[in-house]
């Protein structure tokens, strides 16, 4: 095993591993798994199941101990990411961890893109820095664009690019070019894109949640969504709905339309949300509110929300 | 809550069991009615200690509809409610019911019967599916 992949970690290591393909991958991927399982660290790995299929069969045995994710399914939503480190850090009283987590890769919308970012940036303050964890975050820059690679040098502290024998990792970064805590205290800070004017429009108040329903069904019926999505969908407008009635003013704005598969409602209300990891926290069965949020990442493909003192808009994104 | 509104008619034919105005599940029968609104009824039923409800309970209710369900967990046994005609039922009102649940004293459960399947869901993925207070009976699809 070389050393270098296994400096002693006794607290948050945030890592963009920028590798070329998949033979490129398991190379330098492998070595940090099994440094981690040498030191008796528990490591999870949640990535695509082609990478899973590469590593198992190069792990053999080893890879019993991994536990591995589909990332198609812990993350397809990136807002479900965090809440799958923070089980896994959960489960396991203080030990240090090793994880690898590939939430991009090429194919990925444009909404999707700026999303991933975006939890790649509230890594930075969602896991305490005094907690034992590695996680390395692939890149492969042969099939992403330049623009994603620079977006991941700035929202990772670490970030490694040559093979592990030569690791050329660059300490300084943190102070020179590392902006992921900053830019996660400014939350939401990318605007989304206009809708468009063919959307349906609804101004509503208390009184109108079940027209939100029902514009939302009707709406995906015509979209031609799965009954199943179509109820998801609801449910999540409804409590978005409900937030604006109860946090936003009284009163939003809703638009509908469909977009290459989705359907997408976009609220507008007078609410201001500061907490950048509002839509993330588990909720724990003793609070009495931010489920609402929580909710519609767990039904929702996408959630954007884009927050500032004079209002809060969010996105849900659901595909038929 | 403004019932004849745009796909009013529609919107629920995925959310809820049954139809409103239609029959308790097999086995229940409905005596005097205890909480009404206009989006919500609520009655006592007969043999069985426990409510049914037929309606929407959301954020507009939902308060009332704790109270309702406190005010029945004074007597003894379990409180069963009869669900198969709740049309929807957002996260509020299941705050409600958690309420309640968390009210009543340890010997004492809210069953719920004829629950929606997305109703269940939802209760999983905001972490109140399995409370000590509350359980949940699989009758939803084959009442009775």
């Amino acid at each position: 095993m070389n050393a270098e992949p296994n400096p002693a970690h006794d607290e948050f290591r945030h890592e963009a591993l920028l590798y070329r393909g998949l033979a490129d991958f398991v190379d330098r991927t492998v070595p940090f798994i099994r440094g981690g399982l040498e030191a008796g660290e528990s490591v999870a790995v949640v990535t695509s199941a082609k990478h899973i299929d590469a590593l198992r069969r190069e792990l053999g045995s080893d890879a019993g101990v991994v536990a591995f994710a589909d990332i198609a399914v812990i993350g397809a939503n990136p807002a479900r990411i965090i809440p799958f480190w923070q089980d896994f850090i959960a489960t396991q009283d203080g030990r240090p961890l090793r994880g690898i987590g590939e939430p991009i890769w090429a194919g990925r919308s444009a909404a999707e893109l700026v999303e991933c970012q975006r939890h790649e940036s509230l890594l930075n303050v969602a896991i305490d820095t005094e907690t034992p964890i590695w996680l390395l975050c692939p890149y492969d820059a042969t099939c992403l664009d330049p623009e994603i690679i620079d977006e991941a040098r700035h929202s990772h502290p670490h970030v490694t690019a040559g093979p592990p024998a030569t690791a050329s990792r660059e300490p300084q970064r943190k102070s020179e070019v590392f902006r992921g805590v900053r830019a996660s205290g400014m939350p939401f800070a990318t605007p989304l894109p206009d809708p468009p004017s063919e959307a349906t429009v609804l101004r509503f108040g208390s009184g109108d949640l079940a027209v939100v329903r029902g514009i939302v069904a009707a709406s995906a019926a015509s979209a031609g969504l799965d009954a199943h999505r179509a109820d998801d969908l609801v449910v999540a407008a409804h409590e978005i709905a409900t937030n604006s009635v109860r946090h936003g003013g009284g009163a939003g704005v809703l638009k509908v339309w469909p977009e290459d598969g989705q359907l997408i409602c976009d609220f507008n209300d007078a609410g201001h949300i500061d907490d950048p990891l509002a839509d993330r926290r588990q909720p724990s069965s003793t609070a009495a509110g931010g489920r609402g949020l929580w909710l519609a990442n767990q039904l929702c493909d996408l959630v954007q929300i884009r927050s500032h003192p004079s209002g809060t808009q969010i996105r849900l994104h659901v595909r038929g | 809550m403004n019932g004849d509104g745009p796909g009013g008619e529609k919107e629920m034919s995925l959310l809820r069991a049954r139809a409103a105005g239609e029959q308790p599940m097999a086995g229940w029968m409905e005596g005097e009615q205890m909480y009404a609104d206009k989006q919500l009824v609520i009655r006592h039923t007969i043999p069985t200690n426990g409510l049914s409800f037929a309606g929407v309970i959301d954020v507009n209710n939902a308060d009332a509809v704790a109270d309702a369900l406190k005010s029945q967990l004074e007597g003894k046994g379990d409180l069963h409610l009869e669900l198969s005609r709740v049309e929807f039922w957002d996260v509020s009102g299941i705050r409600a019911l958690v309420a309640a649940a968390e009210s009543a004293n340890s010997r004492r459960r809210i069953v719920l019967h004829g629950m929606a399947p997305l109703l269940r869901k939802v209760m999983t993925l905001v972490g109140w599916a399995e409370l000590p207070g509350l359980e949940i009976c699989n009758c939803g699809e084959e009442p009775g």
